[in-house]
């Protein structure tokens, strides 16, 4: 027996010490061709330039909410051990998860990344009462992309949807409508990104001071009644949930103009036949002036379970700190847009896209990143998103825009405790 | 004098029988009961999960419900697929039982299976079925169009009314079979010289089922009925998969929302969460005790 003990501390000893002589981290990231991609590439980056015994292990689940329930449940139980060592989180939860489980980050003050050479918006997301905890990794600067062909037999061209109003958008989608047939925008009718988008484009947000900012708000109150007139008129598509979103409206080719985060060109392009038929641009407002917005975008992470803390930063710090290698090669395999201003100085990032009718779209979104105003973030970012897309849902449905919004507030008053 | 010797048979029997119970009764306490007491202690407290807090005053996330609009409506829809889907599903479970439970019906075996069948897919697999099927571009639509029956695409899934009929169809597809089986072992159960007699004193098919057949069956039917009702009660991956509890949360259940209060969306108030279910669990138990006390006829 005592033999065997012995036996078993020997191994268990030989295994740490295994584990922690070898270069390896783990982190866990939810899209295999986009974000995982990404990964890889920094993965490759620092094994060929700085340390040929590094290892990343990536483990794919499958979705977002899977890191964010792993976190949820670590932090709940104060047991972190089946953490990753890195884990890719979605901007707009981070805030919320670091105040609610402060053990589970780790601050990344000290990993000598110069954060100047990051757009202040996206690490507006990252940073928490000064604290800088995560790595920006891609860019959700929103674009508005339009079908070159569909427009012009409408008698339209790109540059004359640039910089216009809602209204003019919401004329002009009629015409595609009556004419081609197709939607000139559509998205996920559930947990609708359009207000949220539309209403950084006008440099607003859903709360202020803390608390909602709804009925009060008139400009949302207009991007409302927008919204709901463009779905009456077939010019704007709600699907019934995410999937409807991507599979049936951009997949089956039903709409001729795409506005959200940067990270749907992965889906757009898998329409090839469309190859070449698309351009992209600023956002629509609504007094016409060009809009410009960021959603869902996500940063690296280290969590409290990573035992390498000196490996976990320095190697954050040299990929995603700006790494014109790792940046590069991320935007050719996984078409992810960094948010590294001096690494978009690349050659990879200046090349024409063919999909795209050969425009030189990375650097215009790199460019667009930067005019992204910053707007007031709260905890509650997606309750209220929800709350938003359930409004317009019920006026949609025969109800009324001030009550249906005023319900919307009512309820995330609630859920907030206020 | 027996006493002397300090086990009685009587006592002995005793013991044997504590000793067989306590393993399962341990791990009962263990798996359920102390949960449960966890529970109802986590549903007094509020914030975050890793800083649990009493909240103040005590009972505030149970006065916080009356308050709550979504989670009258997740009960308001929780109670509607009760009414409506465990009704229809018991009968229809009994006819068919019934049916083959008929000796000289043929390929008995086969029609059993393959009404047990629904019962073997996963909750989540058939919903997505399900949804597939009642999609805006989907197969029920398609089929509806060539037949000339609509004219045009019907959102099914995003329109509140045929939402709820979907998941209540989507329910019936799966359970009813389910609950078929426990009928027909009941049926199994009624000795075949009771129909005979019925059959000699005059009665006919329909007397026959309601008068001999339901009495003989009340057990099973008892049994279904707590267990079907327990089940709806917690239905959970209908709502969250067929509608995602759309539009605008009116097809969405109570477990489902008390998931979403405690993961999914980054909420995390567990507190809440914990006494959202504790009502459900009294509701659970408050409706089977008075499922019990009605369909016990014993004494």
């Amino acid at each position: 027996m005592k033999k065997f003990v012995a036996v078993l501390i020997t191994l268990c000893l030989m295994l740490a010490v295994s584990s922690a002589l070898a270069d390896k981290l783990t982190v866990s990231a939810w899209d295999a061709a986009f974000n995982g991609s990404a990964l890889q590439a920094a993965a490759d980056d620092y094994k060929a330039n700085v340390d040929p015994d590094f290892e990343l292990e990536i483990n794919i689940v499958s979705g977002s909410s899977d890191v964010e329930n792993d976190m949820t449940l670590a932090g709940s139980s104060g047991d972190y051990s089946n953490l990753s060592d890195i884990v890719l989180f979605q901007d707009h939860f981070i805030q919320r998860y670091v105040a609610d489980y402060p053990d589970c980050w780790v601050s990344l003050d000290d990993a000598g990344i110069n954060w100047d050479d990051f757009g202040a918006e996206k690490l507006s997301y990252s940073t928490v009462d000064g604290v800088h905890y995560g790595v920006p990794v891609d860019n959700g600067t929103a674009i508005m992309a339009y079908r070159v062909d569909l427009l012009e037999q409408c008698g339209y061209t790109v540059a004359d949807m640039t910089g216009i109003t809602w209204d003019k958008f919401l004329e002009v989608g009629k015409e595609v409508y009556a004419k081609t047939g197709k939607a000139l925008l559509s998205m996920d009718g559930s947990g609708n990104d359009l207000p949220y988008i539309m209403l950084q484009a006008e440099g607003k947000s859903q709360f202020k001071d803390g608390k909602p900012y709804i009925t009060e708000n008139e400009d949302l109150v207009k991007i409302i009644k927008v919204i709901c007139e463009m779905a009456k008129e077939h010019v704007l598509i709600l699907a019934n949930d995410w999937t409807g979103y991507v599979n049936e409206t951009v997949l089956q080719d039903q709409v001729a103009g795409v506005m959200n985060g940067n990270w749907m060109i992965p889906s757009m392009s898998l329409v090839t036949e469309n190859s070449g038929k698309w351009e992209i641009t600023t956002l629509p407002t609504l007094d016409g002036h060009e809009g410009y917005a960021a959603n869902g975008g996500s940063s690296l992470y280290i969590t409290a379970n990573c035992k390498n803390l000196e490996l976990a930063k320095k190697f954050l710090a040299y990929t995603f700190g700006g790494s014109t290698e790792t940046y590069d090669n991320a935007l050719r395999k996984g078409g992810v847009i960094g948010c590294c201003i001096s690494a978009a100085q690349s050659g990879v990032y200046q090349e024409g896209v063919p999909f795209f009718n050969g425009q030189a779209i990375y650097s215009k979104i790199v460019e667009m990143g930067a005019h992204v105003p910053i707007v007031e973030q709260n905890d509650y970012h997606y309750t209220c998103r929800g709350y938003i897309g359930n409004a317009i849902q019920e006026v949609l449905m025969g109800g009324d825009v001030e009550t249906a919004l005023k319900t919307a507030e009512d309820q995330l008053l609630f859920a907030m405790g206020l | 004098m027996n006493k002397k010797k300090g086990f009685g048979l009587l006592a002995k029997q005793r013991a044997s029988g504590w000793a067989f119970l306590t393993p399962a009764a341990l791990l009962l306490f263990l798996t359920s009961f102390y949960p449960m007491v966890q529970a109802f202690i986590t549903s007094l407290k509020t914030g975050s999960s890793a800083r649990l807090k009493w909240s103040e005053p005590l009972f505030n996330n149970y006065t916080r419900m009356l308050k709550d609009t979504v989670f009258k409506t997740s009960m308001g829809n929780t109670f509607l697929y009760l009414i409506i889907q465990v009704p229809i599903m018991l009968i229809l479970a009994i006819l068919l039982a019934q049916l083959l439970n008929n000796k000289d019906l043929k390929f008995r075996g086969l029609f059993r299976t393959l009404i047990f069948l629904p019962c073997a897919t996963s909750l989540v697999s058939y919903a997505l079925i399900f949804k597939t099927l009642f999609a805006r571009e989907g197969l029920i639509n398609a089929m509806l169009l060539s037949l000339g029956i609509i004219k045009e695409n019907v959102n099914w899934l995003g329109t509140p009314g045929t939402a709820k009929a979907v998941i209540i169809i989507a329910m019936l597809w799966r359970w009813t079979g389910y609950n078929m089986v426990f009928y027909l072992a009941g049926l199994q159960n009624i000795e075949y010289s009771v129909y005979e007699a019925a059959n000699i004193d005059g009665a006919n098919g329909w007397k026959t089922f309601w008068n001999v057949t339901v009495p003989l069956l009340r057990p099973v039917i008892v049994m279904t009925a707590i267990m079907s009702i327990n089940g709806t009660l917690q239905l959970f991956d209908e709502s969250v998969n067929l509608t995602a509890g759309g539009p605008s949360n009116t097809t969405i259940t109570m477990s489902h929302y008390i998931y979403n209060n405690s993961l999914g969306s980054g909420v995390a108030n567990f507190g809440y969460a914990s006494a959202m279910s504790f009502v459900v669990f009294i509701l659970v138990a408050v409706l089977a005790l008075i499922n019990m006390k009605v369909g016990d006829t014993r004494d």
